[in-house]
């Protein structure tokens, strides 16, 4: 069976200018990335701002050209497919809904317009816009509404809704729950896992938030300033995690559990920058265990990329 | 709630009788609250739930339009509840120093660190530009920023999300305040930086006896910073109480519903539904009677739409909610 998603050797590289006539700076966001994810399974991807998770989400859904690798989906290249096949495939939900459903449309218009480009229409539009506004929990009236008249977790529902009206394969999630409150977050993260079930969903999911990732993945990818340094199972990457920037973000997580204090950080206060990626392992400058060799030597491409992991 | 919570009268802050409306709708309902010497008090809640109203009415900060009224509100012993504006605006960055959320919207994007810095001192201290620059230098050197001397003459752009948030620490510390209002200082950061920046806070809270009132929608950093926990909802504070009594025995059922809905790492099978609260926060017209929570509390009675008087589940720990203290360990 055909991987739902496969990537082979991943680039982007994004050129910036420093200012008007600064010198033109390389940010390699997303460094050659080998990903095979299959079918039903869902992914987690979590790291920290700038280490490339939401430009990875956007070469997966084909609205960035890699700089150089594939994305396979579903076994057929990405950049042979037009829009409206990659549609019918791959869909995604972004973190703020206000940016990304027009405002100046009415629900039930944001739901049918997928449907439209495929070519369906009047009744037949309807009747499975209907069937999916129920299925994501919103009211038959709140397709008369416009995005301003709904709450943040409405407006997810409705982002969510549009992206599976077409019975996609695939569903990109980016942060779908961090503009949220805990309590309607939790909502749309139960929703989301009942609609994997029910639809045979593959899921990509990222966030920067651990537990949501761990509640709802299979497998888990760390990234780091462009590279995925952990890649594994969810329940091992959680239980033993092998990379020391894995654990560095595990220990950060603040659980509701009082008397456990602050937890202690062995990270430097340098600031990963991806427009100047450290050699040898680009961790080395924040890592509280790095030798010599990890500051030459770039650790082999495997699952856990350090030199130190058993 | 603390109007019922008898503490010491010593507090640095003392808020009894907060009300905040704006329009036609009540923000803040008649919160009561104090924070003492070297405590942190965490007001905890979702977004509209009137925590960062409260934050600003005590600070003399609500926009137009808002009204504000109070009962008392003690600061180091004086009612500050009826100082002019002025007076207030010589309160605040010195005596009592805030912090927000972005350091991107609260530093000026136009001057330098350094600038903004000394005005402090200049303008509350009456200090020279260079005594006042040395002192900045020292307490960017304490707040753990590197090459503090550099960082003077840089824009806020210029430095990282987890450093603006240091500059914003140092700079409502320099006149040494007692009292610290901290508006989700960490909710713009990193997991690994809020961790750091928290940690920072907390050295820098016991090595100043700072008293701090840290408003956050996070009960993960309420569980490992608080000493005391108020918990806002709809504009009230609906449980109060020690954090060690508050996590033991969370009480009132919107507490209870918070906390099952928050993926803990380790806590949770994968599959497993989180806990939710159904529907949305509703907004509360002048003249509201009851519980604000009763339409989505799974628990509502009719007597839930009439005035509903605190009640203790131990003498630190008061809830809003006519239900027993023990009643959930019956249903747990």
């Amino acid at each position: 069976m055909n991987a739902a998603i496969e990537t082979v050797g991943l680039h982007r590289v994004f050129d910036q200018r420093q200012g008007l006539f600064g010198p033109q700076a390389h940010v390699v966001a997303v460094d050659d990335i080998n990903l095979k994810i299959a079918p039903g399974r869902a992914l987690g991807i979590v790291g920290e701002s700038g280490c490339g998770k939401s430009t990875l989400a956007r070469v997966l859904l084909g609205l960035l050209p890699p700089s150089d690798g594939t994305v396979r989906v579903d076994g057929q290249n990405l950049a042979n497919m037009d829009r409206r096949e990659r549609a019918k495939l791959i869909q995604p939900v972004f973190q703020d809904p206000m940016s990304s459903l027009n405002p100046r449309r009415r629900v039930n218009d944001l739901i049918g317009l997928p449907l439209m480009v495929q070519g369906i229409r009047g009744g037949e539009q309807q009747r499975r816009v209907a069937k999916m506004l129920e299925r994501v929990g919103l009211s038959p009236e709140t397709g008369t509404r416009y995005p301003a008249q709904l709450s943040g977790g409405q407006r997810q529902r409705v982002a969510i809704a549009r992206a599976l009206v077409n019975q996609p394969r695939i569903l990109v999630c980016d942060e779908p729950t961090s503009a949220l409150d805990v309590s309607v977050q939790a909502q749309i993260l139960n929703l989301l896992g009942d609609l994997r079930a029910e639809f045979d969903l593959t899921l990509v999911f990222i966030s920067h938030n651990l537990a949501v990732v761990e509640h709802i993945a299979d497998e888990l990818a760390v990234m780091y300033l462009g590279r995925i340094v952990e890649h594994g199972p969810s329940e091992d990457v959680f239980r033993a995690p092998q990379h020391p920037y894995t654990r560095a973000l595990l220990a950060s997580v603040l659980t509701p559990e009082p008397g456990l204090g602050l937890p202690e950080v062995p990270l430097g206060e340098g600031y990963p920058d991806p427009s100047n990626i450290p050699p040898g392992c680009r961790f080395h400058p924040r890592c509280p265990i790095a030798i010599d060799r990890c500051r030459t030597e770039p650790p082999a491409r495997r699952a856990v990329e350090c030199h130190l992991a058993a | 709630m603390s109007a019922t919570l008898k503490r010491s009268t010593n507090a640095t802050l003392e808020v009894e009788g907060l009300r905040v409306s704006f329009g036609g709708m009540e923000a803040v309902r008649g919160i009561d609250l104090s924070v003492e010497r070297g405590e942190t008090h965490c007001l905890v809640g979702e977004s509209g739930c009137g925590k960062s109203a409260s934050a600003l009415a005590i600070m003399g900060l609500l926009p137009g339009g808002a009204r504000r009224s109070v009962r008392r509100l003690g600061f180091a012993g004086d009612e500050i509840g009826k100082l002019s504006e002025r007076r207030m605006a010589r309160l605040r960055g010195d005596r009592i120093g805030m912090i927000f959320q972005d350091p991107m919207t609260s530093l000026n994007p136009a001057y330098t660190i350094g600038s903004q810095m000394t005005e402090v001192l200049r303008r509350h201290r009456g200090l020279a530009r260079d005594k006042a620059a040395e002192r900045a230098v020292a307490m960017l050197d304490r707040v753990g920023v590197t090459a503090p001397g550099m960082r003077l003459g840089q824009f806020p752009h210029q430095l990282s999300g987890g450093l603006r948030q240091r500059v914003m620490i140092a700079m409502a510390l320099l006149c040494e305040p007692t009292l610290l209002i901290a508006d989700e200082p960490t909710t713009a950061l990193d997991v690994t930086v809020q961790a750091q920046t928290l940690r920072l806070l907390a050295e820098l809270q016991r090595e100043l006896g700072l008293a701090v009132l840290l408003i956050t929608h996070d009960l993960g950093v309420v569980a490992r910073v608080a000493h005391r926990v108020s918990v806002m909802y709809a504009g009230e504070i609906v449980e109060q109480a020690t954090t060690e009594a508050l996590f033991a025995a969370p009480t009132h059922p919107y507490t209870r519903g918070l906390l099952d809905a928050i993926p803990v790492p380790g806590k949770v099978r994968r599959g497993d539904k989180l806990g939710s609260i159904p529907g949305i926060v509703p907004r509360i017209p002048a003249g509201f009677v009851g519980c604000a929570f009763r339409d989505r509390c799974a628990f509502a009675e009719p007597v839930c739409a009439s005035n509903i008087p605190p009640q203790f589940a131990s003498p630190d720990h008061a809830y809003r909610c006519r239900m027993a203290p023990d009643w959930w360990r019956a249903t747990a």
